[in-house]
């Protein structure tokens, strides 16, 4: 008896796990209504909510969350009211392929997220087979390969991102001898090409092309050998946590030049993993540098605040612009699905956070950053 | 010679925490014949421990880590309780039981620290050391300190005291060390414990160095695992040239190979181990499945 008692014990402890791992997993529960005329309208949220990435995955969510409750507050679009599934991808795009077969089965008419651009190019063939629009949070120029009728981004590409850098760095400043540290996931790879683009249309050639593997965790050989380079700046292409032990290592191995890169060097995941200190000086170029550039920016910082009770940033800005152009197209497609939504989204004209939305055949709806400098721990744009 | 040798110092650093682990993985090994997969979710449940009481109740940092390490030794025994019945009987229920258990920890830790994970800062906030142009951080140095005088009291207490010595004896033979009145279940209960104790002092070490997440035990469990198979499993000894060897590989790898650092590893790891497949040590030292 003693014995069946025990082993229940382990059976149970794999049961807990699996209810554990199902709770980190797909929530939609029944597969009624896809896009029915009554009822919740069900748009699915696919972000990493576990794993490394989950930092990305919890500001999405909240950004999406925050636009949807104004939207069920004022009555919600059509007297129906908005529901977010959410659905955690690990940040995995073979986990993602397997949710983009449910979004639709489980009665999800659109989908936000992911913010992780490999996750979202693997759902992307599926999404378009079964004519769910996606707007992602993802950057990589490789979002627009797909040429995806049902893709859109909730911000610029990588390549806004960097010629914008560039223009600053090269153009502006005048950096000829510049370093690189990238990663190889698709976000650094990214984020290596459009930048080495932007710089070789200037025919400047990087003194140094490090690239490390997205779980690489010491990187002095890296560091040393770019030290040895003496670079005037260095460029970062890699998600928060790296970038931060980059910058942090960096440091501790006496490199002094300023780093500069994309968004996730403006994040407070970033500032801390680095160290305030570590990040004096640091170049960002961002189409959100801080929660206070304009009215509607400061609404929003204070609406975050008040619902999570932490500072907004970047990713839950541009979730929030993304949910809302989502919303405007349905409600100006009076509730349309597939492909009638699609071309709604594309026909949205947006005044958001990031700035003005103008979508184009590509799914972009946003071509312009600015460029800041982290200055007592806080980003602040460059005059 | 300088990026040799920075590149050196810098995978000594990391390879100190994969010994830690190593020694977790083999310790239980070599006492129980298992396999514990959920070592390295200890590891990163000692890391948040360590941080929650280091950063969130200001404790010392010293302090914290030995609180942790005494909590996580409770989790140890914990797991070890509930797989022991199955001991000699269902190799193959403890080993996917050990899995749910790691499984359970990471969802554990999601659930009490939530999904985003925490910086832990510098508890020795001194600039690194500079010697002809080699930096070294002087946190790097207590890293491999700690290491170093862990490992040594691991040596004591299995060859000076009655109970390490009872230990060894169950590692050897546990149906001999039965007869001569030795507790093998209280044995294999206190290798749990010391196994998930020094993971959470691996955990606590690494925070600072690194970003404590719940993803954070899966590297460190591999890379661990990996160090101690490749001293030899189940040798103590063995798991700290495995996973001092592992740390310098992978940063040598990374200056050479780059993006690919990861699969040269590997590779090296498997063309060592089928030269050599029990390890630099050669010990094995039970195998009861």
């Amino acid at each position: 008896m003693k014995h069946v008692l025990r082993t229940a014990a382990v059976v149970l402890a794999i049961g807990l796990a699996t209810t554990a791992a199902a709770a980190c997993s797909p929530p939609g529960k029944d597969s009624t209504n896809t896009g029915n005329n009554s009822g919740p309208i069900k748009i699915a949220v696919v972000d990493a909510q576990s794993g490394q990435l989950s930092s990305l995955g919890a500001w999405e969510l909240k950004g999406a969350r925050l636009a949807a409750d104004e939207w069920n507050k004022a009555g919600g679009i059509n007297g129906r009211q908005i529901q977010l599934n959410v659905y955690d991808d690990q940040g995995d795009p073979t986990v993602g392929t397997n949710l983009a077969h449910k979004i639709s089965s489980e009665g999800n008419i659109a989908m936000l997220g992911t913010a992780e651009s490999a996750v979202t190019i693997a759902m992307a063939p599926i999404l378009q087979q079964d004519q769910i629009p996606n707007i992602t949070s993802g950057q990589s120029p490789g979002l627009v390969a797909v040429k995806s009728p049902f893709l859109f981004l909730n911000g610029p590409t990588s390549t806004t991102y960097d010629e914008t850098l560039v223009r600053y760095l090269v153009d502006k400043k005048g950096f000829k001898r510049i370093a690189m540290v990238t990663n190889n996931g698709s976000f650094g790879k990214g984020e290596h090409d459009a930048f080495t683009k932007s710089l070789s249309s200037r025919s400047v050639t990087p003194i140094a092309d490090q690239v490390v593997t997205t779980d690489q965790k010491e990187f002095s050989s890296a560091l040393t050998t770019i030290r040895q380079q003496n670079p005037e700046v260095i460029f970062l292409g890699a998600e928060e946590v790296q970038s931060g032990l980059i910058v942090k290592q960096a440091r501790d191995l006496g490199v002094t030049a300023p780093f500069a890169g994309a968004a996730p060097q403006g994040t407070p995941v970033f500032l801390n993993t680095a160290g305030a200190a570590n990040c004096e000086a640091i170049i960002v170029s961002s189409p959100y540098l801080s929660n206070d550039v304009s009215e509607a920016t400061r609404k929003f910082a204070a609406a975050y605040k008040a619902a999570f009770n932490e500072d907004a940033e970047l990713h839950g800005a541009k979730a929030y612009d993304g949910a809302q152009i989502l919303f405007t197209a349905l409600k100006n497609s009076k509730v349309a699905t597939g492909k009638a939504l699609a071309d709604a989204i594309r026909a949205t004209k947006y005044q958001g956070l990031l700035g003005n939305f103008a979508y184009d055949d590509t799914g972009v709806g946003i071509y312009n950053t600015s460029i800041g400098t982290i200055t007592n721990g806080k980003l602040v744009a460059v005059s | 010679m300088q990026v040799f040798v920075q590149t050196f110092i810098g995978g000594l650093s990391l390879g100190a925490i994969y010994a830690l682990v190593a020694m977790g993985f083999s310790l239980v090994y070599r006492t129980m014949g298992l396999v514990n997969f959920a070592h390295g979710n200890v590891v990163m449940i000692g890391a948040y421990l360590v941080s929650t009481f280091y950063l969130t109740l200001a404790l010392p940092f010293a302090l914290a880590v030995i609180i942790a390490m005494l909590v996580t030794g409770l989790i140890g025994v914990v797991i070890e309780r509930v797989l022991r019945p199955l001991e000699n009987k269902d190799f193959d229920l403890m080993l996917i039981g050990t899995i749910g258990f790691g499984i359970v920890l990471e969802a554990l830790a999601i659930i009490i620290w939530g999904a985003t994970g925490t910086a832990v800062r510098n508890p020795v906030p001194v600039a690194p050391l500079n010697i002809l142009g080699i930096r070294i951080r002087t946190y790097d140095l207590v890293v491999l300190t700690i290491a170093a005088l862990a490992t040594v009291m691991l040596a004591l207490f299995l060859q000076r005291t009655k109970r390490g010595a009872a230990m060894q004896a169950v590692a050897m033979d546990h149906e001999a060390a039965t007869a001569v009145g030795i507790h093998v279940g209280r044995s294999n209960a206190i290798a749990f414990a010391i196994g998930a104790g020094l993971a959470a002092l691996a955990g606590g070490l690494v925070g600072p160095l690194l970003y404590v997440s719940p993803a954070m035990g899966g590297s460190l469990g591999i890379k661990g695992f990996a160090g101690a198979i490749l001293g030899g499993f189940g040798s103590i000894p063995g798991a700290i040239i495995g996973g001092l060897a592992i740390g310098v590989l992978d940063s040598f790898t990374a200056g050479h190979f780059q993006g690919y650092s990861e699969l040269v590893t590997f590779l090296v790891f498997t063309v060592v181990i089928m030269i050599r497949p029990t390890g630099i040590f050669g010990e094995r030292t039970v195998n009861r499945a």
